[in-house]
This record gives structure tokens, sequence and C-alpha cells, in this order.
């Protein structure tokens, strides 16, 4: 009788921790992130700055950090630099951060990037029909791709991802 | 300067509203004091920025759109809000919710759909317009909490002050409190000679 007893506390206590852990999850999630549906990433094929092209399809196996930004929009500019100094900090087997400039052209967004996020590569989106169909709530936006090429997390605007708290969920991420 | 009578409002709350929160000038924000009209309580902080002619044709040419349609774009009058919702799980940035004024004349919005046209006019490639696109004010908005929102919403150009009534729901079914905020004395500004 006791067996048993202890057999349904222990069933109870499993069934509440497995249903809390997803909000466990979302509750330690750093401001302004959204967990998303998990539905399938939009098809993204570009050109980086260097002619070279990038599929999402070929990126399985890593998070995407897919970065949507245009050199005009101030919260872009403002958030770039925090971007370019997380750059190193990720082996990109495991986070590739993937920038996407929204319909400039390549001179503009040379010159932009050389001067605030000089290691940064950016795919461009020349008539921005790929961000378009990515459907941002805005520039910039940042959709979190997980390793089996679903969508799970977005960063709302620019965010700090230099900080602390971003830098955990970043590294809680390639755990 | 001009300086800015903004009324904010609890719909749900009507008296409390009446007694603490109409009509009230702009209250001093931590954070620096912006240039245009602005308002801000626990919930929301909205700034206005307005640009010259002469500011938005530097915009467009520094992104290469060709002068016919910069010249379009300077026949209307941009107003552009930018949004920060500080307190709701959702707010509801809705434009048809959004009204401009004179007294009791309504000033109706240009909207997304009046460009194609005036693009194809003026030859305007593709990359452009969709620049152009994302300066516009998204049309609809679940703003969600700490999320802010910026961009411009468009009207025929006024030779005479008018007055921007913003009606926000809130809550993820619409049933909180509907936020009003009011800016009045708004002006189509013009390059100074």
């Amino acid at each position: 009788m006791h067996n048993r007893q202890a057999l349904n506390r222990a069933v109870v206590s499993a069934c509440l921790l497995l249903v809390s852990l997803p909000s466990m999850a979302v509750d330690t999630l750093p401001k302004g992130l959204l967990v998303l549906d998990g539905r399938e990433a939009p098809p993204l094929v570009l050109n980086n700055l260097d002619g070279e092209r990038w599929d999402i399809s070929e990126a399985r196996g890593r998070w995407l950090f897919v970065h949507f930004w245009a050199s005009w929009c101030g919260p872009c500019r403002k958030e770039m630099p925090t971007i370019q100094a997380i750059f190193p900090k990720f082996d990109a087997s495991q986070l590739e951060i993937v920038l996407v400039n929204t319909a400039e052209s390549e001179d503009v967004v040379f010159t932009f990037l050389a001067e605030v996020a000089p290691d940064l590569t950016p795919l461009v989106d020349a008539d921005g029909s790929v961000t378009q169909q990515w459907q941002p709530r805005g520039l910039p936006s940042t959709f979190f791709v997980d390793p089996e090429g679903r969508l799970q997390y977005l960063g709302l605007g620019g965010r700090p991802w230099d900080t602390t708290e971003y830098l955990r969920f970043l590294q809680r991420l390639v755990r | 300067m001009i300086k800015q009578l903004v009324t904010g409002t609890l719909g749900s709350l009507p008296i409390l509203a009446a007694l603490f929160l109409t009509p009230c000038y702009a209250q001093q924000a931590p954070r620096p004091v912006p240039s245009g009209p602005w308002y801000e309580d626990d919930a929301v902080f909205i700034r206005i920025v307005q640009r010259t002619p002469e500011q938005l044709n530097a915009f467009y040419q520094g992104r290469e759109f060709n002068q016919a349609a910069i010249d379009q774009i300077l026949d209307t009058c941009f107003v552009t809000p930018i949004i920060h919702n500080k307190r709701f799980d959702v707010l509801w940035l809705e434009l048809d919710n959004w009204q401009f004024s004179r007294g009791a004349q309504q000033i109706p919005r240009i909207e997304r759909d009046y460009w194609p046209a005036k693009w194809e006019q003026s030859g305007l490639s593709q990359a452009h317009r969709s620049t152009f696109g994302w300066t516009l004010m998204p049309e609809v908005r679940d703003l969600r909490l700490d999320e802010s929102v910026g961009g411009s919403v468009v009207i025929p150009r006024q030779s005479r002050p008018f007055t921007l009534t913003m009606n926000f729901h809130s809550g993820a079914d619409k049933q909180g409190p509907l936020k009003t905020i009011v800016f009045k004395d708004l002006e189509c500004i013009i390059d100074k000679p």
C-alpha cells in the first residue's frame, strides 16, 4: 500500500516536473525574446558580400542566429556592434550568426559594416524579397533556428546581445 | 519650441482618468527628453519624430531613391511615432484605431495601397519599394512587453495644426483597458528659410 502511494507520488511529481519544464525555459528567457511555434524556417538562399552562396537547408546541425537589418534603421545601427562583440565567442559549427541585409546596395552595406562590424559578412537580400518571406516584425529582428531547421525564438527589435543575460541565453542554446 | 499638449486616458477607468490623467502635459521622463512631442506613463512611451522636407529629401537621397519618387513623398506629410510598450503583455497597435483630425474634421490617412501606383509612375526599383515599406508603421502589431515599434504614418500635407488620437487595445484578447493618447497641435513641418 505504502509502495503504491509512494509510486503515485513519484509519478505525479514527475508529471508536474515535465509540465513545468517548458514554462521554466520561458521564464528564463531574457527580455524581448519570444518563443515561436517551432514551424520550419522559410527558405533562405542568398549570396554574401563576397559573392558566396549560403543556403539554410545546408546549415542543419547547428543553431542559427538569423538577423534582418538595414543601415538606415536606428536600432539596427545601435545593435550591430553588440553582434560584432559576440561573433568571436561562438563556434560557427554550434551557433552561426547569419546577417541578412534588407534591400540595400552592396556599397552601402560594405561601408557601414567596415566601420562597426568588420568581422561580419552579411548576406545581401538585394530586392528585399527574402526578408518579406520571413516576415520579421520590423527591422531589426533576430530569429533563432534550431539545428533541425525550426524557428524557436524571435528577438524583438534591437537587443544588447553582448550583455550577460543574452550571452547566458546564447550559451544555453549551444550547451 | 512648441510645448505639446498630450493627453492620456484609460478607457475602462474614465473617472480616474478624468481626475488624474486628462488633460496633462507630458511628465519629465528619466530618459533624455526628446526634442519633439512625446508622452510617457508607466505603460507606454511615445515620441513623435517629424522631419522637414529637406530632411526627408536627404534621407531618401542617401538611400539612392530617384528624385521623382522623393517628390512623391514630399507631396505628403510624414508623422513618425515611436512607441514602447512598457507594461502590457500585449498592446495593440492598429492604425485603423487612430484618428487624425482638426476640430470635427477627420483627416484621412494615406494608406499603403496609395504608393505602388506612385512608384510605377516614378520608376522606383523593387529594392527601394521594399525599403520604403519598412519605413512605414505596420498597420497592425501586437506589441509585446518591452517591444518598441516605429514608423511613418502618412497624411495629406496640412497647412494648419492637427490632432492625432491614438487608441490602443490591451491584452492578448484585447479585453484589457483601452488606452488613448492624444497629441494636439501637431504640424506638417516645413523647411525654415
